[in-house]
């Protein structure tokens, strides 16, 4: 156990002799991170608006309520509408000015109650990247939504509109079919749902913002680019004749291995911890959530280490090795959610970003920071994460050990 | 202290090691002597565990290096061809950890981390980082990191390749020292004066197999009084044989080809002219030629037929 843990310090030690090293897996992140965050538009100042030109053709109390519900509640911050006329609407999104163009068509309310089927023109921006995503996704939910309200309550809307409630029935009346409707459909409509109760206390004034969710993807970036870094000791150690002295030596080469693997944790949270400290002042993350980050990106982030260093060991050569790696890292970074937010991704990237070291990284950890994690949603999957570092690196062992070394 | 029997490494279909024997005893340095890819290189690394052999055995300090590789292992010091240093780390780090890895520490571990520093000449360079060292300096740091645990033997493969002169007798200073406090050492070379300088028992391996072993003495016996005369140039080889049977005294052939020719005779400086005349006789053309006193160069040409080539 001495040796190991000599082990442990002397490749700590060789980090620290080694403080470009140690720059470059900091700033590298740092750099693409506040790059991609300005590109984006998602700098720590408010959040950034989708901005929505709507051309109303149809002008109708049913037409009206789209953009009122567009611009109720929290979507009142992410989104900003804009009433233009249908030629206006064109040439801004033509220009850049806008992130969609929303025209609703003339006759609009007539179709909608009638159960006819109509068309909404939604023309998108093609050089923003996720504003016009937001809007045709949030447009989608509402559509979804109102078609159900038109399933369930077409005949009420349809008695307000027409104007017939207060000739043949008392508003008080419709709004009691109404009531009655929602109560016979409630237990469908809303059954009961299991409470997860997160105790922990999520600040007032927190609110969602693009540089919050780009953060812990920086921050995982920077552990990935470590471990790729720390992924390279094994050939370097190789070529220059340090791995022969080691299998000559009287230690197993597990050792060798469990000291990489220990060692990886504190390089990982000395190259994490400024990030980590520059961010949660930045972007205002209660300090207290400060210690269990940095733990959980030392805990897992060793996970990287192992799958690139058992990419390593599988290379015939240390150049081999380096190209393999490097193909592996940016894939990883993009479908893992570190250049870009999880949310951004289109369904299909989405999807796999889940089955990423990194991912499983950074999901977490983001919950976390938006506070839809507590502690025990943090480290829920730290068990299984460590277990898989611990056979990737096993694995490695293995194969290293079968290779002759001349 | 080293004891190798029938030794045996193959790669697929390339057999690089066939049926290697030999005993190395402590207080003695023993030399595998032979050109590039003889075989040196794998030998010494099936001894010390690197790689393992396809047949045969071999035993550490008594102890096998397969079954009982810990133990052996531990009696075990080894200086890789490569600079096997860490070069972000300073002198006196690896050495302090190289030194741990054998279980040395506390006082112990200074003492003799300082006594190394102090011999390989490194004391006033000990914290700084190897990466800013000369090549002498890191070989000589190579060569502290596989002594630092004082092994009872050391398994030095090529350890002067690409040293200065001056750096090279210091390593040598340094072996004998080891030598002369009981060390068994494991030397592989392919300069011939390196293994006459410094070894007192030496195995001459060519194409995987030993050629000729022993003290140095007994290997200059093997060579005789013959003087190696050495000629390179356009031949015509059965002409020249015929006329190499004609000459009194009649040399010893070792090798002949239509480019080159090698003979053994006593006193060939005395007869070189003859030599050459009845060469020039044939039609042959000279470019060159060498005349060698018995040395293991020719103990080497001897037996093989071919220079010892580097």
């Amino acid at each position: 156990m001495r040796f190991l843990a000599l082990t442990v310090i002397k490749e700590i030690k060789r980090r620290f002799n080694d403080p470009l090293g140690l720059i470059m897996w900091l700033m590298i992140p740092l750099f693409l991170g506040g790059m991609l965050t300005s590109v984006l538009g998602g700098a720590s100042g408010p959040t950034p608006k989708a901005v929505l030109l709507l051309t109303d053709l149809d002008d109708t109390f049913i037409s009206q309520a789209i953009p009122q519900a567009l611009s109720g509640g929290q979507l009142a911050d992410m989104i900003e509408i804009q009433e233009v006329s249908r030629d206006v609407g064109n040439t801004r999104i033509n220009d850049d000015d806008g992130s969609a163009h929303l025209v609703i068509p003339k006759g609009f309310s007539e179709a909608y109650l009638n159960k006819q089927p109509i068309a909404l023109e939604l023309t998108t921006n093609p050089a923003q990247q996720i504003s016009p995503k937001i809007i045709q996704d949030v447009l989608a939910s509402l559509l979804d939504l109102g078609h159900y309200i038109q399933l369930v309550l077409g005949d009420e809307i349809k008695l307000i509109v027409d104007g017939d409630a207060s000739a043949d029935l008392s508003i008080t009346e419709v709004a009691a079919m109404i009531s009655g409707k929602i109560e016979k459909l409630g237990p469908y409509a809303f059954p009961p749902v299991i409470e997860v109760v997160d105790e922990t206390p999520v600040p007032e004034g927190q609110s969602f913002n693009l540089t919050l969710l780009m953060f812990p993807g920086v921050l995982v970036m920077a552990v990935v680019f470590a471990g790729q870094g720390i992924s390279g000791i094994y050939w370097q150690d190789r070529e220059k004749g340090i791995l022969q002295r080691w299998r000559a030596g009287p230690n197993g080469m597990w050792v060798y291995w469990t000291g990489l693997f220990i060692s990886s944790m504190f390089i990982l949270g000395l190259i994490t911890f400024p990030i980590l400290l520059g961010g949660f002042y930045l972007i205002d993350i209660p300090y207290t959530k400060l210690a269990p980050s940095l733990l959980w990106i030392m805990l897992t982030g060793p996970l990287l280490f192992g799958t690139l260093v058992l990419v390593q060991v599988m290379a015939p050569s240390r150049r081999a090795g380096g190209v393999i790696s490097t193909l592996l890292v940016f894939p990883l970074l993009m479908v893992g959610g570190s250049f870009f937010p999880k949310e951004t991704l289109p369904d299909v990237i989405r999807a796999m970003s889940d089955y990423t070291p990194n991912g499983q990284i950074l999901e977490p950890l983001k919950q976390y920071f938006l506070g839809t994690y507590g502690l025990s949603g943090l480290f829920s999957t730290l068990l299984p994460l460590m277990a898989v570092t611990i056979a990737l690196i096993a694995v490695a062992s293995v194969i290293a050990d079968r290779k002759d070394l001349r | 202290m080293i004891n190798v029997s029938e030794l045996q490494k193959s790669y697929g279909d390339l057999q690089a090691v066939k049926g290697v024997s030999f005993r190395a005893k402590a207080g003695t340095i023993f030399g595998l002597l032979g050109p590039n890819g003889a075989g040196k290189s794998t030998t010494i690394n099936c001894i010390s565990g690197l790689i393992k052999p396809t047949a045969g055995n071999i035993k550490v300090n008594g102890f096998d290096i397969i079954s009982e590789a810990t133990k052996a292992k531990q009696s075990l010091g080894v200086v890789p061809q490569e600079l096997a240093i860490y070069e972000d780390l300073s002198a006196l780090d690896n050495l302090r950890y190289w030194g741990a890895a054998y279980g040395l520490g506390g006082k112990a571990l200074e003492r003799r981390v300082n006594h190394v520093l102090e011999n390989i000449g490194l004391m006033d360079r000990a914290r700084d980082l190897p990466k800013n060292y000369s090549g002498g300096m890191k070989r000589r740091l190579n060569f502290g990191c596989g002594l630092v645990h004082e092994p009872k033997v050391l398994l030095l493969d090529e350890p002067t390749v690409g040293v200065d002169v001056q750096s090279r007798g210091r390593l040598f200073d340094l072996i004998k020292e080891e030598r002369d406090k009981g060390t068994c050492v494991l030397y592989t070379t392919h300069y011939m004066e390196e293994a006459e300088n410094l070894c007192d028992e030496l195995a001459i391996i060519d194409h995987g197999k030993i050629i000729a072993a022993g003290t140095l003495q007994d290997l200059r016996a093997q060579v005789g009084e013959n003087d190696i005369i050495q000629l390179s140039g356009v031949f015509n080889a059965k002409k020249l044989k015929a006329a190499i049977a004609k000459l009194k005294p009649t040399p010893e052939i070792l090798s002949l080809s239509d480019e080159s020719l090698a003979l053994a005779m006593k006193e060939a400086a005395r007869h070189l002219p003859a030599v050459l005349k009845a060469v020039s006789a044939t039609g042959a053309e000279i470019r060159e030629s060498r005349l060698t006193e018995p040395n293991l160069e020719s103990l080497f040409l001897k037996l093989t037929g071919t220079e010892l080539r580097a």
